[in-house]
């Protein structure tokens, strides 16, 4: 029934090529740009659904600096930790030398090896307290917390190695590919070789962000403020957070004249910044998409439509000797499909080719080809629809235009 | 003959009302797009002192340790930042025209009349080129001269920060406390934020709110104040250090210079000075590594320090893409709809209208179509950057990253006339290459 049906429609199309291909190849660049986007679009919707691994919600951080080169600085902080946590309705509090989510931070590499060649892993690092798990809602999967006693008191010295340390799930298994790192001794990566034994695993959470968010974390036991400043990190009962950091805020602003309070900010709103440029793009995107689909099948129903009214006559005709409406609906949804059959073709190719040059350029993960099928089948439905409304009025020809001379 | 043509174009517009619209509406949705794409990507990848870029040189000189090179990823860069001895020693160099090191320090300020609480402020502590290098305007006032060291410490203050302590009045010749020691202010910037921030890319060169640059102090109070830089600081040779002294001496690089170079004869001069003090230097033990003295332009800085970021370049490229498709739907449109007026012009060939005369006929067709489209996305582009502007504030990220400058426009405008007359020159063409005959005897 359909292969009679191919030859006469593809001698139809062999007579308006040039409009034929300009679709096929508007719904190449289609397919390949809709393929990839939605591809990235899903890996920035994961990135979105990460979990922090914190209790973000019901924690906020204060920053503190010292005003002058002089002020004790460990002793501010012990005041401020005291008072805050005697605030009715605070869970925990602690300091540490960076905030998640935020550019507040610090980064290092660490490696299994001692020496600057061994193979090392970026982390983001944090200076913390023993007090700092219980604030952030962060588990110890195996070994142990620090203790009280490990906590390194204040020094000049800028970031270095301390003899224990506590790391992520993530970063565990990136340096020893079973995770099975505790008891076991790692090395920052530009240090003279101090060993420093890891002494727990921790859930995985996101620390300071430089770039995308990770979850390699290294925490070091030492009082935060070797660089002048240090983050006090609170955590609330829920709802209780912005009348809480407020309160706090007033008091600590004015409780201690030799260092000054920088910065108070929940922690929400450093995740929502981190995830804001995600969904920019996300937004951006799908809104490209959208438009390059809609002009796509507006070309489609344009050339359709042209198609319909240069051959009125020889669809008159047509139904003159027989044929039916849906002969001729046929005819042109045929012609269609034979034109988005050769643009769909091309289009994996580019499809294809824009997804290397993506994952090589980008270091994106390869395109799924689970998207490029879909596409493939969106892109055949949408164009279709936007040809049948031309081909029904086709279809609406009368056989009596046959015998009229326009 | 050119009013006959436009008259003739836009009955033939009129004749086909929604056809005009389609082609209309899709240049203008392709131009907006790549409007506001091309406008975040030039604010992001433009060089915001692009007059300066012939004469405005990085200096860079590899003094990194001889087990790897400073960036594994890219071995033949020379680290972007400077140790204290070597940018100290460059200085003293008179060639340039003007140069400039500097860092970033974190600080208070106190001691405004009226001022309740401490305000924390990023300070860039630099050398007195530094505004006149830059071009940097100011409201009141101007940068320190001469002697860094004056009697009493002379700074520089953003507008923003003015505008908060002394109400935006003119401050010159006040007093405020920077970390507690007495500083004169001597200038008061005009809002001055270059996007992006070149002279100092190590340290963001999107700053987020939370590090844009506030005021401005001389270089020498951060070491006779003994303050470590608050800005990236890279050493190769770890360990703890010592004292003050002992950081000034390292190998840890922390500073930013930059040169002015009127010609390329001081830069060649420039150029050999750098390379004869490393190479006296390295007589004395330092510099394990090859020769790596780097002189760098602005936009080719901009580069090498992977500036821009990929989602802007992948979006831009999305958005060429669209226009490409806008353009061959208008192809496709203009072809069909000269194609369908072919008797016509088989009619006028046949009174004596010259394939030529056919062509610019039509060509003043596509010229109007891409006009309307132009001035359409014009005003699109501008309602979509705002929304993105709208974005970037309610995210409070990054300031104001995406204007509408006059460059911007001209851009577009040259963007869209181009495009368009080239999506038309093809239909244009091929129907004034149609034999009269053929339509003449047919109807």
């Amino acid at each position: 029934m359909m292969s009679p049906n191919v030859r006469p429609v593809l001698s139809a199309l062999l007579r308006n090529r040039t409009g034929a291909l300009l679709v096929a190849l508007e719904i190449a660049i289609a397919l390949a740009v809709m393929v990839n986007a939605a591809w990235i679009v899903a890996q920035r919707i994961h990135e979105m659904q990460k979990p922090s691994g914190l209790d973000i919600r019901d924690t906020f951080a204060i920053g503190v600096s010292a005003l002058t080169s002089h002020s004790d600085l460990g002793a501010a902080q012990r005041a401020d930790l005291a008072y805050l946590r005697s605030l009715p309705g605070v869970i925990a509090a602690a300091a540490t030398s960076s905030v998640p989510f935020s550019h507040f931070g610090q980064g290092d590499s660490v490696a299994r090896d001692p020496g600057p060649r061994a193979p090392a892993i970026d982390e983001r690092s944090m200076q913390v307290d023993e007090a700092a798990l219980a604030t952030l809602g962060v588990r110890i999967l195996a070994g142990r917390n620090f203790t009280a006693a490990e906590i390194q008191p204040l020094s000049s010295r800028m970031f270095a190695a301390s003899p224990e340390v506590l790391i992520t799930e993530s970063l565990a298994r990136k340096l020893f590919s079973d995770g099975n790192a505790v008891g076991k001794p790692i090395y920052l990566s530009d240090d003279n070789g101090t060993p420093m034994t890891v002494v727990g695993i921790t859930s995985d959470f996101v620390a300071s962000v430089w770039g995308k968010p990770s979850y390699d974390t290294a925490l070091y036991p030492q009082t935060p403020g070797s660089y002048g400043n240090y983050f006090c990190l609170v955590r609330t009962r829920p709802g209780d957070t912005v009348a809480l950091m407020n309160t706090a805020l007033r008091h600590l602003a004015t409780s201690n004249p030799d260092r000054v309070v920088f910065l108070a900010q929940t922690l929400q709103y450093y995740r929502q910044r981190v995830d804001a440029e995600n969904r920019d793009m996300v937004i951006f995107l799908a809104l490209v998409t959208a438009l390059i689909l809609s002009v796509t099948c507006l070309g489609i129903f344009g050339l359709t439509a042209f198609n319909v009214s240069a051959r009125t006559k020889q669809i008159g005709t047509l139904r003159a000797v027989g044929a039916r409406k849906r002969d001729v609906v046929a005819h042109f949804l045929i012609e269609n499909a034979i034109v988005l059959f050769a643009g769909a073709l091309a289009g994996c190719t580019l499809a294809l080719a824009v997804g290397y040059w993506l994952s090589d350029q980008y270091q994106l993960p390869r395109l799924d080809l689970h998207y490029l099928a879909i596409g493939v089948v969106g892109v055949a439905v949408l164009g279709q629809l936007a040809a049948w409304q031309p081909a029904r009025r086709a279809a609406s020809v009368p056989p009596s235009v046959a015998t009229r001379t326009v | 003959m050119l009013q006959y043509y436009i008259r003739l174009a836009l009955k033939s517009l009129r004749r086909t009302p929604g056809l005009t619209a389609l082609m209309v509406g899709a240049i203008a949705l392709g131009i907006a797009a790549c409007i506001v794409t091309l406008t975040v990507y030039h604010a992001m990848s433009g060089n915001p002192i692009w007059w300066k870029n012939k004469v405005l040189y990085a200096v860079t000189m590899d003094s990194w340790g001889a087990d790897s090179p400073h960036d594994p990823q890219h071995p033949t860069l020379a680290p972007p930042q400077l140790t204290y001895m070597d940018a100290t020693a460059l200085m003293r160099s008179d060639i340039p025209k003007r140069k400039v090191i500097m860092t970033q320090e974190l600080g208070t300020l106190t001691g405004a009349p009226g001022q309740s609480m401490p305000m924390h402020v990023m300070a860039r502590a630099t050398t007195q080129d530094f505004f006149s290098m830059f071009d940097v305007p100011f409201q009141y006032g101007g940068g320190w001269h001469g002697a860094d060291l004056a009697a009493l410490p002379e700074i520089v203050l953003s507008q923003e920060v003015n505008d908060s302590l002394f109400g935006g009045s003119d401050s010159v010749g006040r007093t405020i406390l920077w970390n507690n020691i007495r500083f004169r202010v001597v200038g008061v910037l005009r809002h001055w934020a270059p996007l992006p921030r070149f002279y100092d890319v190590v340290d963001g060169a999107f700053a987020t709110p939370e590090d844009t640059d506030q005021v401005f102090v001389p270089f020498s109070w951060v070491t006779t104040l003994r303050a470590m830089p608050d800005g990236n600081t890279d050493c190769h040779i770890h360990g703890p250090v010592a004292n003050y002294q002992a950081f000034l001496t390292s190998e840890c690089i922390w500073i930013e210079m930059w040169v002015e170079l009127p010609n390329a004869a001081r830069r060649e001069r420039f150029q050999a000075y750098m390379d004869a003090y490393w190479a006296a230097q390295r007589r004395e033990g330092r510099f394990p590594r090859p020769l790596n003295n780097h002189l760098t332009n602005v936009s080719q800085w901009l580069m090498i320090n992977g500036v821009v970021s990929s989602d802007s370049r992948i979006l831009l490229r999305v958005a060429f893409a669209f226009l490409v498709v806008c353009l061959i739907n208008t192809v496709g449109i203009l072809l069909t709809k000269f194609l369908r007026a072919a008797p016509t012009v088989g009619v006028r060939r046949a009174l004596g209208a010259s394939r030529r005369q056919i062509f610019t006929q039509h060509l003043v067709e596509v010229a109007m179509v891409s006009m309307a489209g132009a001035l359409l996305g014009l005003a699109l582009g501008a309602a979509g950057l705002s929304g993105v502007q709208a974005i970037y504030a309610q995210d409070n990220a990054y300031g104001m990253l995406a204007h509408f400058d006059p460059l911007g426009v001209a851009w577009a405008l040259a963007l869209a006339a181009l495009s368009t007359l080239a999506a038309g020159l093809y239909p244009a063409w091929s129907i004034g290459r149609l034999p009269p005959a053929g339509y003449l005897k047919s109807r």
